[in-house]
């Protein structure tokens, strides 16, 4: 709890030093443009990862490059319940990428969530919000987990007290 | 719907349907566990006739089916069932009282007819219990009886002097509904313990992987990870008034199909309040976009750039 | 354990049709539409207890209120309690939440299947898009765990349906996927041209008139010649209906026909006896021009309202010229007909002659043209009516489902564990003679 408050500064910060992103056209492929840190072929282009871990489950990957920065979360998963309810919860908002635009379809391996932000993003979308609404998620996917989690708890004693209330 | 209903729907509307206006039909359906059921016309329009193919028959007969489904249907369990089903029922049209309340039980009894027929292995425990109870002599409980109701799944009942035991072997298939299965079932052990109301319920017990001691002689029990074994004990009290005994017998045979039930509401529920979080996250995501007409342009002493 | 019979689910915006492979029809058929517990805040007490049809108040607890609710009959039965709601609008899901639960209670409280255990065909309107598929497998593939799913576009399983008609059976072997569809249900008709089981999506037209509006038209109808005094008035709509499903046709001459009613008035007007459904208090009604003048609406729409006025075999003949060229004559000879509207009688055989008449019209001009150097071979024009219209899509579907290698064109749960929820996207034709 109360490593909460610092570990969110620092990915704040660290993701708004890293969005400063400009048009880069590639340099490997004529008349193509792709986001450098996803194509990884022009060594040049791209800028030091960082980690910032808030303990070892819990911690954020910012890989910057000139054209594109991707993020990748790990979330905290205290148990098997919170495992499940992580992965379908990130499998069902990756499923819905198209309509997140900055969601990326799959997650950088090792982590269970992972955005893309690109230049063209950071052209059409307020940075700053969108520093926001990451920070915003990251609170939100622990608090909704663990409020999956307690409804479940509710659900499981309605079902087995309305069960076995009937041989009563 | 919390509990799942004893009686087949479509049983109950199609013979309402046909008492009413006879005409000639020939439907296929089920019930839970993998049971078939079949009504049709096959010799005449004025004769329905109600086939169901259950598939633990045989260990049925064993415990008394064929007498149980006598007492309830009397005359109209046909002596030779139809091809590929294992008790046939028939209804001549001219044999069913005038609609009322006695054509209506008839067609509520018809639809209970799976129900029924797995009531014959726990009424067959109840009388047992009542023998030992009784007997001085016998501290050894009554044989155990084993239903292989579904493909991997099986319930198994034994009476004591005191007490009937009906334990069920399950499979979750998928992880998740082991994950979720584990959480219901510690309920289902703790209400007992947490719930003062909850003082008369049955006593459940539950393993995943190792059987519980009542049947851990029986052959080719499954050992894996995806198993689970939930133990209910049955008091007297749960059977001995005919009315509570008819009630315990409806709910406890359906108590894999209800677990099940439960289990993929509540994935649907994740699934409403997923939903309602990515609607959320989009909204929050929207406001980051930049409205492209408002930006008003500055220069760096303060003048504003104008449109013309 | 043996293969059970997989399960039909044909949800449309008026009603939904569920029961399984094999059977001729389906099960139930009951509108697609759900009563909720309306949100209480949820800090305060509820309203009022809810309806005493479970034993004991438990829905009202937190936790579970989601499982309180009723489908099909039962909800419109219960609109006065709780909210009524149509998750599907206009053929495509609207709310994903509603449907999730209505599959649930069709699955487990009517149907009394567990999802585990069987394959699934569900039915789906042209021109869905393909994400709708995909959530759909992921609600049952995640949710219901089920074995296999086949979506089905709603118009190529009319195609399959007609198969049964005594005129198909009569050319075996012809059984083909190409053909015009004239789908017309409640709230609208759709002319829908596939050609070898896939939709011409560009060529689909709609036309606002249905069964709604014929059951409208003949309450007008009544209504001017002063024969509904007698009708109380909640009830008006519902016996306007069952007078149109009960006495309606179609003639093949509007002038004659009201030549012969009039000439003999006793041979064709009807008497309706009604009940009033509270005071139980008897009336009857008779029914007369209307017999043939409401379905007359398809073929003459001005008679009913200005708002459209294209009729029937015009818009057909539209869209069969809308489509490419080669695949014209096919649909021409090949016109099904599905759903409840399509159901008066002569209902086909008026169609094909008006349609005909266009065609061979149409061609004579061009003959002319062409200053009768070219002759045509003539255009084939075929209505296809069958007794299976009514619930045409559900049934093709029992029929396709209930073929051998239905399992084989089914995505397995094993398929969309492995491949992920795009596997669904995409669903091979199968079933006709050609594939």
């Amino acid at each position: 709890m109360s490593s909460l408050r610092p570990y969110l500064v620092a990915v704040r910060s660290t993701l708004t030093a890293a969005m400063a992103l400009e048009n880069f056209a590639s340099q490997v492929v004529e008349r193509h443009n792709k986001p450098e840190v996803e194509a990884g072929t022009s060594i040049e282009a791209l800028l030091n990862p960082l980690v910032i871990s808030r303990n070892e489950k819990e911690q954020v990957l910012i890989e910057p490059s000139i054209n594109s920065v991707r993020m990748s979360i790990r979330i905290k998963q205290q148990d098997d319940i919170e495992r499940i309810l992580c992965h379908k919860f990130t499998r069902f908002m990756m499923m819905r990428a198209e309509n997140f635009v900055i969601l990326r379809r799959k997650p950088v391996t090792g982590y269970d969530i992972s955005f893309l932000i690109t230049n063209f993003h950071a052209e059409t979308m307020l940075k700053h919000k969108l520093v926001d609404f990451i920070i915003q998620f990251m609170e939100e996917v622990d608090k909704e987990i663990s409020e999956t989690r307690l409804s479940l708890n509710a659900r499981a004693r309605i079902v087995a007290e309305s069960y076995l209330a009937t041989f009563g | 719907m919390i509990l799942l209903e004893s009686h087949n729907v479509v049983i109950q509307n199609t013979l309402a349907e046909k008492f009413n206006k006879p005409g000639s039909i020939d439907v296929v359906f089920v019930d839970f566990d993998g049971v078939r059921f079949r009504l049709s016309t096959p010799t005449s329009k004025e004769i329905i006739v109600l086939s169901m193919n259950i598939r633990c028959w045989d260990e049925l007969a064993k415990y008394g089916v064929t007498d149980v489904l006598q007492r309830e249907y009397g005359s109209r369990v046909m002596p030779q069932p139809e091809a590929d089903y294992h008790v046939s029922l028939e209804y001549a049209i001219d044999s069913i009282p005038p609609p009322g309340e006695e054509r209506d039980a008839l067609i509520k009894a018809a639809s209970l007819l799976k129900r029924n027929a797995l009531a014959a292995p726990f009424e067959n425990a109840f009388a047992t219990q009542k023998t030992l109870e009784s007997s001085e002599t016998s501290d050894l409980p009554g044989q155990l009886m084993e239903i292989h109701y579904r493909d991997e799944e099986a319930i198994y009942i034994q009476a004591a002097n005191d007490r009937v035991t009906v334990v069920f072997s399950t499979i979750f298939k998928d992880e998740t509904d082991r994950t979720f299965g584990k959480v219901f079932l510690q309920e289902f052990v703790d209400a007992r313990r947490q719930n003062t109301a909850m003082q008369h319920a049955p006593q459940v017990l539950y393993s995943s992987r190792d059987p519980p001691l009542e049947i851990r002689n029986v052959a080719g029990l499954k050992r894996s990870d995806d198993v689970g074994y939930v133990t209910f004990v049955l008091f007297p009290q749960h059977f001995s008034n005919p009315e509570r005994m008819q009630s315990t017998i409806s709910h406890i045979q359906l108590f894999r199909d209800y677990l099940h039930y439960h289990i993929k509401c509540s994935k649907a529920y994740m699934h409403s309040r997923m939903r309602a979080r990515v609607a959320e996250f989009l909204k929050v995501l929207n406001r980051a976009k930049m409205e492209n007409k408002e930006v008003e342009r500055k220069t760096v002493t303060g003048r504003t750039l104008v449109q013309r | 354990m043996a293969l059970l019979a997989p399960i039909i689910l044909d949800n449309g915006t008026g009603y939904s049709k569920i029961g399984f492979a094999g059977n001729s029809d389906p099960s139930f058929v009951f509108p697609t539409a759900i009563a909720t517990r309306e949100h209480v805040a949820s800090t305060g007490t509820r309203s009022g207890p809810p309806i005493p049809a479970k034993p004991g108040n438990l829905a009202s607890k937190r936790g579970i209120e989601d499982l309180d609710f009723y489908i099909g009959d039962e909800a419109v039965a219960n609109a006065k309690t709780y909210g009524l709601h149509y998750p599907i609008r206009h053929g495509l899901i609207d709310n994903w939440d509603h449907m999730e639960r209505y599959w649930e209670q069709c699955i487990f409280k009517y149907l009394r299947a567990e999802p585990e255990d069987h394959y699934f065909l569900l039915t789906e309107p042209p021109l869905n898009p393909p994400e709708n598929r995909e959530m759909t497998a992921e609600i049952f593939f995640e949710t219901f765990n089920i074995q296999g799913l086949y979506i089905a576009v709603q118009a190529v399983l009319a195609l399959a349906a007609s198969w049964t008609s005594k005129s198909a059976q009569a050319r075996p072997g012809e059984r083909t996927l190409t053909g015009t569809v004239i789908d017309s249900g409640d709230g609208v008709t759709h002319v829908i041209p596939v050609a070898e089981g896939y939709v011409i999506g560009s060529a689909i037209k709609h036309i606002p008139i249905a069964g709604r509006d014929i059951s409208q038209f003949v309450l007008n109808l009544m209504r001017e010649r002063g024969e509904t005094a007698t009708i109380p008035p909640e009830d008006q709509l519902r016996v306007a209906s069952k007078i149109k499903e009960d006495y309606s046709y179609v003639c093949q001459d509007i002038v004659k026909e009201f030549r012969k009613y009039d000439e003999e008035p006793y041979k064709y007007f009807v008497r309706y006896d009604g009940e009033h459904s509270v005071t139980k208090r008897k009336y009857s009604v008779d029914v007369g021009y209307e017999r043939f003048l409401a379905p007359e609406i398809f073929f003459n729409p001005e008679i009913y309202s200005s708002d459209f006025l294209t009729p029937l075999p015009e818009v057909v003949d539209g869209v069969i010229q809308q489509s490419p060229i080669d695949v014209r004559r096919g649909l021409y000879k090949n016109i099904v007909l599905s759903g409840g509207s399509t159901m008066f009688d002569h209902f086909g055989q008026r169609l094909k002659r008006d349609l005909k008449r266009l065609v061979d019209q149409r061609i004579e001009a061009s003959e002319i043209s062409s200053k009768s150097l070219i002759r045509s071979s003539g255009v084939e024009v075929n209505v296809i009516s069958h007794k299976k219209q009514r619930y045409a899509v559900w049934y093709g579907g029992a029929l396709l489902a209930s073929l051998p290698d239905f399992y084989g064109y089914c995505h397995t749960k094993a398929q969309y564990e492995e491949v992920g929820p795009s596997i669904c996207r995409r669903y091979q034709i199968f079933g006709s003679a050609s594939s």
